[in-house]
């Protein structure tokens, strides 16, 4: 069965599973929220309609308490909760960093309604009840709650992260005059939040058609649309009308492009996640299940223009320079799950650089490689049997309070030393692999023997208690009787006990000459469950 | 259901979604059972993914369509509807394991709700055994990819992880639900 014919499997299972509701939500349906609003919004080009309402008060939330707080210690006032509120939308303020983030203000500049742009400004407005909760308050209130859930998700922690605030306005004066307002209260929080961020602001003319392609684009507010507008002016691909140069300038974070403005660069940068993946594919990674990327961060203004990728395996912490035109990892260690003691510890010579255009980095290789990285790992180091046991409890998310029943081997394995662990959460086995030399997890599987209880697990594995056990000695004669031999002339001969999804299994392996065995013996009918053969060369 | 299922989410898919949104957005009810039918096996497949409560799953579905209509005048094209909607039923179905302070850690007898609405006994065991082999993120990745028809870089963004994690995790999953198969055509 091919991976599609799997999902579709999957699909059709979940799809006859999904109840068909439409008649019960429909009856819950009731008026639409904004649709007033909707109509007054059109109605405003036209004429001026404002809509007074006032509102019952209501409890003041903690993230807009704070936004008051911080902006009455600037001096700019907060406001009082019982709000007159116009629909006739007089300005829109975007912010972009990465997530984007709509405000739509009337002239007495309430929040009449805040809109997420894009997946990532959800989430960063998630506590905000996706915005609703900020439709009235002063638009000063709202964007620094705005700022300090940015803040908070992480988006402006790095060392040159970026803020672009645009203020959309047929009226030009009240559009700077809202931009200053802004600038300097977001200024003013910044400060003492994040301070290495910086304010950029722009003034757009509601009154300028945007080119088509940019209106349709996903998840861009109408600032950085603007600003990817510039870029484009600057590099060229305006007038050839590139629709994909638009799209892969969208992509990019305000950071990015404002680099890219400063720098007059005009090749296109390849973003964040292709440059954490080729990170990753470099240090050898991407088998990796749990999320090694610490950070990535575009340093497209530095020599060479790169992204500097930092990835944490087993606590150890690696650095990656990537070319941000080619992709080209310019620095960093290799392969970190196969260091060596051949293994050159000093940053890899990097690859062929695809794009003829690019700088050889060679002559211009940054100097911030970390000690970490340069230190030879050798096949004498070995992390040791606790820091083994760290990284699979690590890797499993327990503590080693919460497991039981460890059994640990050090083996060599093809020239590599690495810890067999196998330990117990409840009814829950763990059998990890760590490499002796770097102490990353190599492979890590889960059991569940749910109906076997918490109980007694025997240290070698050999735990649980079932009424029905067929014994080592049937499933081994199980086997070599489907093989056809006996045991006299099979030699090597294992016999493991083992539980798979709470069914009680024997593994049996064994050598007939070059032969090699292996059964899967079920334990409680000695059946023949899998069976495999393999020929040595 | 996004139509075929199994194929990816296209810019004409999309655009159907968003041009039905607008006229949900304008009060319109057709319009409205239209997206319903297109999209509540996505919404249902991550909110059971999440919640692991064939009831609770279902509550949340509704939930996420009252939350659409009631919204939907306010929905701006964001160029992926599904993603939207589907973070939409996100929210809500994590906001509704908080209120209930559930752990997501639940015991088979919560997977065993499922199985009344599949008539196929084979589909049944099929289904439960998969939402049961599979951890959290790789139950709601690879029913993210295989129902809604979502890219694995809409995934990573949608799920925020990164995009090498999801395709780590959905590789990792079909391959236990392969294994599940096999085991169950070995039995």
């Amino acid at each position: 069965m091919t991976d599609r014919e799997l999902e579709r499997k999957l699909a059709d299972a979940v799809t006859r599973a999904a109840p068909d509701d439409l008649e019960a939500i429909l009856s819950r349906c009731g008026e639409q929220n904004g649709s007033v609003i909707e109509m007054k919004e059109l109605k405003s080009d036209i004429i001026d309609v404002e809509a007074v309402e006032v509102k019952p008060k209501r409890k003041l939330r903690p993230w807009l308490a704070a936004a008051c707080a911080a902006l009455v210690l600037l001096g700019a006032g907060g406001g009082g909760l019982i709000y007159r509120q116009s629909y006739a939308v007089a300005s829109v303020v975007s912010l972009d960093v990465n997530p984007s983030i709509e405000l739509k203000v009337n002239r007495a500049e309430r929040v009449i309604s805040c809109t997420a742009l894009n997946t990532e400004a959800a989430a960063v407005l998630f506590d905000m009840d996706g915005g609703a909760d900020l439709k009235g308050t002063k638009v000063d209130v709202a964007v620094n709650a705005i700022v300090g859930a940015l803040v908070r998700e992480g988006y402006l922690d790095s060392i040159s992260s970026a803020i672009l605030i645009s203020v959309e306005d047929k009226d030009q004066d009240r559009a700077q005059r809202l931009q200053a307002e802004l600038v300097a209260s977001v200024d003013g929080v910044l400060r003492t939040q994040a301070p290495n961020t910086s304010v950029l602001s722009q003034v757009l003319d509601a009154n300028t058609p945007a080119t088509e392609y940019m209106t349709f684009n996903s998840g861009l507010s109408a600032g950085k649309a603007s600003l990817v507008h510039k870029v484009m002016e600057m590099n060229g691909t305006l007038s050839l009308n590139s629709t994909t140069a638009f799209d892969q300038l969208a992509a990019l974070s305000v950071e990015e492009l404002s680099d890219l403005l400063e720098t007059g660069e005009k090749r296109i940068p390849i973003g964040k996640d292709k440059a954490a993946w080729a990170a990753q594919e470099y240090a050898g990674t991407l088998v990796l299940s749990s999320n090694v990327v610490k950070d990535v961060d575009p340093e497209l203004d530095d020599v060479p223009p790169r992204y500097e990728v930092e990835l944490i395996v087993s606590g150890r912490e690696y650095e990656y320079l990537v070319d941000a035109f080619t992709g080209q990892v310019l620095s960093g260690q290799k392969d970190v799950l196969n260091t060596s003691a051949n293994t050159p510890a000093a940053p890899d010579p990097a690859p062929t650089a695809p794009d003829p255009g690019a700088q050889t980095p060679s002559t211009q290789k940054p100097s911030t490689q970390k000690p970490a990285e340069t230190t030879p790992s050798t096949a004498s180091q070995d992390v040791g049997e606790e820091a083994a046991k760290r990284a699979a409890l690590d890797n499993a998310g327990l503590s080693s309070g919460d497991v039981t029943n460890w059994k640990i081997e050090r083996e060599w394995d093809d020239g590599r030393l690495e810890y067999e662990l196998e330990f117990w959460c409840g009814s829950t086995e763990y059998d990890c692999t760590v490499d002796g030399h770097t102490g990353a997890v190599l492979k890590c599987g889960i059991d569940h023997h749910e109906e076997y209880g918490s109980g007694h697990h025997g240290g070698s594995g050999t735990g649980g208690t079932v009424s029905a056990d067929v014994g080592r000695e049937a499933a081994k004669a199980a086997a070599l009787a489907h093989a056809g031999v006996s045991e006299n002339q099979a030699a090597g001969m294992k016999v493991e006990r083992d539980w798979d999804d709470g069914r009680l299994e024997y593994d049996v392996e064994f050598y007939v000459g070059r032969t090699e065995y292996g059964y899967t013996i079920d334990g409680v009918t000695g059946a023949v469950l899998e069976y495999e053969w393999d020929i040595d060369d | 259901m996004l139509t075929g299922l199994g194929v990816r989410t296209t810019e004409e898919k999309d655009r159907e979604l968003d041009r039905l949104l607008l006229r949900v957005g304008q009060g319109d009810r057709e319009a409205f059972a239209r997206l319903y039918g297109l999209t509540r096996g996505a919404v249902y497949a991550l909110a059971l993914s999440l919640l692991r409560d064939a009831h609770e799953a279902q509550d949340v579905a509704q939930d996420v369509y009252v939350k659409v209509w009631e919204s939907a005048p306010a929905y701006r094209s964001q160029g992926s509807p599904m993603a939207w909607l589907l973070t939409v039923a996100r929210n809500l179905a994590r906001s509704r394991l908080r209120q209930s302070g559930r752990q997501i850690e639940l015991d088979e007898e919560a997977w065993n709700a499922i199985p009344a609405a599949v008539p196929d006994v084979e589909e049944r065991q099929f289904l439960r055994g998969a939402l049961a082999r599979l951890g959290t993120e790789e139950r709601e990745i690879v029913l993210l990819h295989a129902v809604t028809g979502l890219k694995h870089r809409e995934i990573a963004q949608l799920l925020e992880l990164p995009l090498s994690t999801v395709l780590s995790k959905y590789h990792r999953g079909l391959k236990k639900l392969r294994a599940q198969m096999k085991g169950e055509s070995d039995r």
